[in-house]
């Protein structure tokens, strides 16, 4: 079972460690329609209009394309990231040969949002220490999804 | 219904529709068109409105098909249209030489500062994904509820929330970025600049300071100076007004500057 599945949603983020791999996740209710959620989630050019963890998104956030993603983990460095799955209002995946962030909308009632990043491989263990940890990042972007989907539920 | 009172009702809101579309396509023929389709299709399917929508929802609904299915309207500028239209435009003698001329002889010629801020409005709307620019004009200025919106659009009101936050947001970014109405360090200030050359007799101060839109600048509470903006719109209506036919020019002039540039 993945982190992913487990970490209950309070909007703390659990990272776990392995020799060649790195698993951070993150869940949080949102009281909010996943429409909304999955509208935030897929809108390049909003995003730095409520997340605060990144800077800038260039492209189309659809199956098959490739986005190019600053987050202020690494102001310097562009992600090349290839959207990898796209299930509407439900499962969206990108990465690249790092690693892959999976982001998920569940509703029973309630919107679980849930985002994980495996990152590692065979090389893992030479560079490990020089990536940050991703821990305040995930809370912090959990915490702005959460903010802007409950206002724009709220809108009248 | 009987095609009579529809007949009566449809001329109750014609203006409406037809501001509306204008304010999508940027099109005066195209917007002629899609209303007289939208008159059309209404009292051909007449039988099966069964007024479980006011007639107002109803035929906003038919138009806004046909607009979305309309190339002028599905056309997105940029934000900055009034920099690039405004460099068209002082090169351009022959848009100055008509300007002019309706200036000095249409009773729909005048020049008024209110009138170009409802026109930048809808330019600048035009840089908006056309489902947040749809939406915002619905709400915003022809008051549609969000359920209403939803059903006009073919969409969910949860979708209709993210579109009219979203494009209200950044309409909201952009003018408090360029307009200098409402930021004194906004690079646009062609509304004044066009009120001194229309109206060169008038203190464009002056006249700017009876808009609330100004009036209220200085307390910069963006929200509620979008609100006042929206005001501007909900009072003019850009084909009948005092200045519809100069400022028809204008917008025809940056439709126009637009498709070349894109």
């Amino acid at each position: 079972m993945t982190a992913i599945a487990t970490t209950p949603p309070n909007g703390k983020a659990q990272t776990l460690k392995t020799t060649f791999h790195r698993e951070t996740s993150v869940s949080i209710e949102i009281s909010a329609d996943p429409a909304i959620i999955w509208a935030l989630l897929t809108n390049a050019s909003d995003y730095p209009s409520w997340n605060s963890t990144v800077t800038s998104i260039e492209g189309n956030i659809a199956l098959g394309e490739t986005i190019k993603l600053k987050s202020i983990l690494d102001a310097k460095r562009i992600f090349k990231l290839k959207v990898k799955e796209f299930e509407p209002e439900n499962r969206l995946v990108w990465g690249d040969s790092q690693g892959n962030r999976v982001y998920s909308i569940t509703n029973n009632g309630k919107s679980i949002f849930s985002m994980t990043e495996k990152i590692g491989g065979i090389m893992f263990p030479l560079y490990a220490k020089m990536i940050p940890s991703f821990d305040q990042s995930f809370e912090q972007f959990a915490l702005d999804l959460k903010k802007e989907a409950e206002i724009i539920m709220n809108n009248k | 219904m009987t095609v009579e009172l529809f007949n009566q009702e449809f001329e109750d809101i014609i203006s409406h529709l037809k501001s509306y579309i204008l304010r999508i396509t940027a099109s005066l023929a195209d917007t002629e068109d899609i209303v007289q389709d939208t008159y059309l299709k209404a009292l051909d399917k007449l039988h099966t409105f069964r007024g479980e929508s006011s007639l107002k929802t109803w035929l906003f609904t038919i138009a806004s098909n046909m607009a979305k299915d309309n190339l002028k309207a599905q056309k997105r500028w940029v934000e900055n249209v009034t920099d690039i239209t405004r460099e068209a435009a002082l090169t351009n003698k022959e848009f100055f030489r008509e300007a002019m001329n309706i200036r000095m002889t249409s009773p729909n010629g005048q020049y008024e500062a209110k009138e170009h801020i409802a026109f930048c409005f809808t330019c600048i709307s035009k840089s908006l994904p056309l489902e947040q620019q749809l939406c915002v004009f619905l709400k915003e200025v022809y008051e549609f509820k969000v359920a209403e919106i939803a059903s006009i659009l073919n969409t969910n009101e949860a979708m209709v929330k993210y579109y009219l936050h979203a494009g209200r947001s950044k309409m909201i970014s952009i003018f408090d970025g360029r307009c200098a109405l409402i930021n004194k360090e906004g690079i646009c200030h062609q509304c004044s600049e066009l009120n001194g050359i229309f109206n060169p007799k008038q203190n464009t101060q002056k006249e700017l300071m009876k808009i609330d839109l100004v009036k209220e600048a200085q307390k910069g509470d963006k929200e509620h100076l979008f609100d006042l903006r929206m005001n501007i719109l909900k009072e003019i209506d850009p084909i009948n007004s005092k200045a519809s036919e100069l400022q028809l020019h204008h917008l025809e002039h940056n439709r126009q500057v637009m498709e070349k540039y894109l």
